[in-house]
């Protein structure tokens, strides 16, 4: 089949009423997330990932996918209008962008947040429509020792690319690995870490630990605040941007753009990181640095765009080889497994309706949303007047249903509570999640492959260097590791992660 | 002296109960049935199919419980500590519920459990690459036997069905095979797809579903060939001493009155029986394969002798 074909046949999948019904369903959810601030994405998905189990897997991932760059879409609206990041993604869109609606041009700031966020959003896809094929060509040769060298580059890479000190991030990482260690060895048979408990012989659940950790202490966390503060909303005015606005935005969203599609690519990498980068980017290449912050077009364009790229192309390395650069992609990584799917190159051959039909979903619900966010606008601003008291006991429900459910166990409802407990405490000490869900999600697979690599060679470690693609990835670490410990560029990482702070 | 008239009460009261209960069983209250894996694998689609036939046949409802994890051992907890009223059933494995028997503290006893019928019975199969140049077992065994270790095989873990199938192997043809452990038949699939590893085990319903330009089964682990796959001889008719087959059928707790037992294997049998389930069957891919609980029981502790023996292997560093 060709390319043509494919892409006919995704959007035949896509364009089902069913299908098209849950691209809408998750849309809709993730610009409703995206406005909330408080609630995110990650913590939407992992509530809703035991429900995916009665979905077809098309339908599931088409939805949980939704949410994922819906919420950037609509993180950006409370931004702009509020000065509150919707999403954490949508930090550095406050900066400009409620500078803009202050100056009365909210409609132009949303409206090139939209556009922009389109426009990324098509770019993205059709890079995932050419590399999807290409990358899983290539991925056959991806045998356990290439596995190895690529865990060990991505899970370097996380450390660097999350926010505050390196050694937290070790550290949360290390933890992350401990806990994947959990279980019945897959090699040996022997208990690890269960403490007999019969229910921790399969390991702990993801399900478990994501909602405990996102779920349960994002909501003990937002109980610290104030109730529904009142929010003042900056006056709408006037939707269209200016012909000036265009001009202005055109040049940043395209660098948002490319930004934002390659650190999608990167471990650790996607939505949040992808506008920072497009946001001091800007800042670089603008002849008039100084007048960042104070409300022009670009700090919003660059950003939004970006952003919205990211979450689209931190699909790729799920979809072709199987490995989830980031905690939402683990999350999609466990919505294919519920269905017996494990994404990677057998999936484009054996099942392309679900990679194509993902792929053309996700162009339908760019183009969806943009509808769903412009004109209905109002409607969103809104549902920031919904008090919290009454959305988070719901919400804390559906976490507990969701997690009973999976295999009908108090026993993980529990566990999940004591995640939440511990995901509160490494908020209050600054420690970033995001690591230790990658590292509990990586290890796993980097132990077995490490096993299985030297099982092949029958314990001869060359392998590792012998063949091209490992030796590539150890390079890069090495160099990686190198970087890391020269001052100069750990000046520059700290800098570029000083804007969230604020 | 109080603490002992209430537990005589409670006991009058339970046995007055049970007493009750069997002369309506099972009309009265839904029969649960517990499953040990999670939904959508082989054992709940086989169960899932099967209770509303059950239903029909026995005028009540068969709820099915997924009690997934620990390989089916918190599913067998589950019903050793249920009341032996036949008001509980579930699903029982072999060979897992075998194995797990072997070198493992359990907590429940095995002896409790009693297999009420066999439905289904998925053989085994080793698979290589369409243009391997293994065409049989005999060829595989010959290059195994000039390249020790050399042959590497795709397994999902010690002590599964595929690991013990390769130990089997191993042992009938005196050759040494290399083990390595993948996630799952999709991982192992793909590896054996980019030439990582030579030969994978997999079931027979897991083969005739996946691509049969890409790979060619050697041979498959039952006595007799299965519904599923007709021309792909047995390893026996090959001259290898190889068993190894998924079988899955119903259990109860042995204490269930002996004619509640009966009353449920009869209602299994006619299910089977019926020409729309054995459609139902075809749809689902299920190889039906009807064995009476009391065959099947009969047949148990042969097998666990053989398992025992090959376990013995692991421990002795194969």
């Amino acid at each position: 089949m060709t390319f043509v074909d494919l892409l006919m046949l995704g959007f035949s999948e896509a364009i089902t009423p069913a299908n098209l019904a849950f691209c809408l369903l998750g849309a809709l959810l993730g610009t409703l997330i995206g406005v909330l601030p408080g609630i995110g994405p990650t913590a939407t998905i992992a509530v809703l990932l035991p429900i995916t189990f009665f979905l077809p897997p098309l339908a599931g991932i088409i939805m949980l996918a939704g949410i994922y760059y819906g919420a950037q879409y609509g993180g950006s609206t409370t931004a702009v209008l509020v000065n509150l990041p919707g999403e954490a993604s949508a930090v550095v869109t406050t900066l400009d962008g409620y500078q803009m609606a202050r100056q009365g041009r909210a409609g132009a700031a949303l409206a090139v947040a939209a556009l922009g966020s389109f426009f990324a959003g098509t770019v993205a896809t059709f890079a995932i429509a050419l590399a999807g094929p290409t990358l899983s060509r290539f991925a056959l040769n991806f045998g356990p020792a290439e596995y190895v060298s690529l865990m060990v580059f991505g899970l370097l890479a996380a450390t660097i690319l999350a926010s505050g000190p390196v050694l937290k991030a070790i550290g949360m990482i290390l933890i992350g690995l401990l806990l994947g260690m959990v279980g019945t060895d897959q090699a040996t048979g022997a208990e690890r870490l269960t403490f007999g408990a019969i229910e921790l012989f399969d390991g702990i659940d993801f399900i478990v630990i994501a909602i405990g950790i996102f779920g349960f202490s994002e909501i003990i966390a937002n109980l610290e605040r104030t109730g529904s503060e009142g929010v003042k909303l900056a006056p709408l005015s006037r939707l269209w941007p200016t012909r000036q606005d265009f001009r202005d935005s055109w040049g940043a969203v395209l660098r948002g753009t490319g930004l934002g599609t390659l650190l999608g690519l990167l471990p650790g990498g996607g939505a949040t990181l992808a506008s920072f980068s497009a946001y001091s980017l800007e800042k670089k290449v603008s002849k008039h640095p100084e007048r960042f912050g104070t409300g022009v077009v670009e700090g919003v364009a660059a950003p939004e765009a970006a952003n919205n790229a990211a979450a689209q192309s931190s699909f790729i390395p799920l979809l072709t080889l199987g490995i989830p650069s980031n905690n939402m992609m683990a999350m999609m990584l466990s919505a294919f497994m519920i269905h017996g799917i494990t994404p990677g190159p057998t999936v484009l051959t054996n099942q392309p309706e679900i990679f194509w039909g993902l792929v053309a979903s996700m162009w339908i619900g760019n183009l969806l949303l943009v509808v769903i966010n412009l004109p209905m606008i109002g409607l969103w601003v809104n549902l920031l007047t919904v008090p919290y008291r009454l959305l988070y006991p719901a919400i804390l429900l559906f976490c507990c249903i969701g997690v009973y459910s999976m295999s009908n166990r108090i026993f993980d409802v529990v566990l999940a509570a004591g995640f939440g407990l511990l995901g509160y405490a490494f908020r209050k000490a600054k420690c970033e999640p995001g690591p230790l869900l990658l590292g509990f999600v990586l290890g796993p697979l980097l132990e077995s492959n490490l096993r299985r690599t030297l099982l092949i060679t029958q314990g001869d470690p060359t392998i590792f260097v012998e063949r091209p693609i490992s030796l590539a990835m150890l390079v890069a670490t090495v160099l990686l590791l190198a970087l890391m410990i020269l001052p100069s560029f750990r000046r520059t990482r700290e800098e570029a992660f000083q804007e969230e702070e604020v | 002296m109080t603490i002992t008239k209430t537990a005589a009460l409670a006991a009058i009261l339970s046995a007055a109960a049970t007493g009750a209960a069997l002369a309506d069983w099972p009309t009265d209250r839904p029969i649960e049935m517990i499953v040990a894996f999670a939904p959508g694998g082989g054992t709940d689609i086989m169960l899932r199919t099967l209770a509303p036939f059950l239903e029909a046949e026995l005028d009540t409802q068969f709820p099915v419980l997924n009690r997934p994890g620990a390989s089916g051992e918190i599913a067998y907890t589950a019903l050793s500590q249920a009341r032996p009223d036949g008001y509980t059933v579930s699903s029982l494995n072999r060979p897992g519920f075998l194995t797990m028997q072997i070198g493992r503290k359990l907590r429940y006893d095995p002896a409790e459990i009693c297999p009420i019928a066999r439905i289904v019975e998925d053989p085994g199969t080793f698979i290589v690459q369409a243009g391997s140049p293994y065409k049989s077992l005999a060829d595989l065994v010959a290059f195994a036997k000039e390249n020790p270790g050399a042959v590497s095989v795709g397994t999902t873990g010690v002590g599964t069905d595929e690991h013990l199938a390769m130990l089997q192997l191993e042992q009938a043809a005196g050759i040494d095979l290399t083990a390595v452990p993948f996630g799952g038949a999709n991982e192992a699939k793909t590896a054996l797809l980019g030439g990582h590893v030579a030969m994978i085990g997999l079931n027979v319903g897991e083969y005739t579903q996946s691509d049969h330009d890409a790979f060619r089964a050697l041979a498959q682990f039952s006595e007799a060939r299965s519904t599923l796959a007709p021309d792909l001889a047995t390893a026996w008719e090959q001259g290898f001493d190889v068993l190894m087959s998924s079988e899955r059928g119903l259990a109860a707790r042995c204490d269930v009155p002996e004619e509640v037992r009966a009353k449920l294997a009869a209602a299994v049998d006619t299910a089977l029986a019926n020409p729309e389930f054995q459609d139902k069957a075809r749809q689902q891919a299920l190889p039906l394969a009807y064995k009476s609980g009391t065959d099947w029981q009969a047949d148990m502790p042969v097998r666990l002798a053989r398992y025992t023996e090959i376990f013995k292997l692991i421990e002795g560093g194969q």
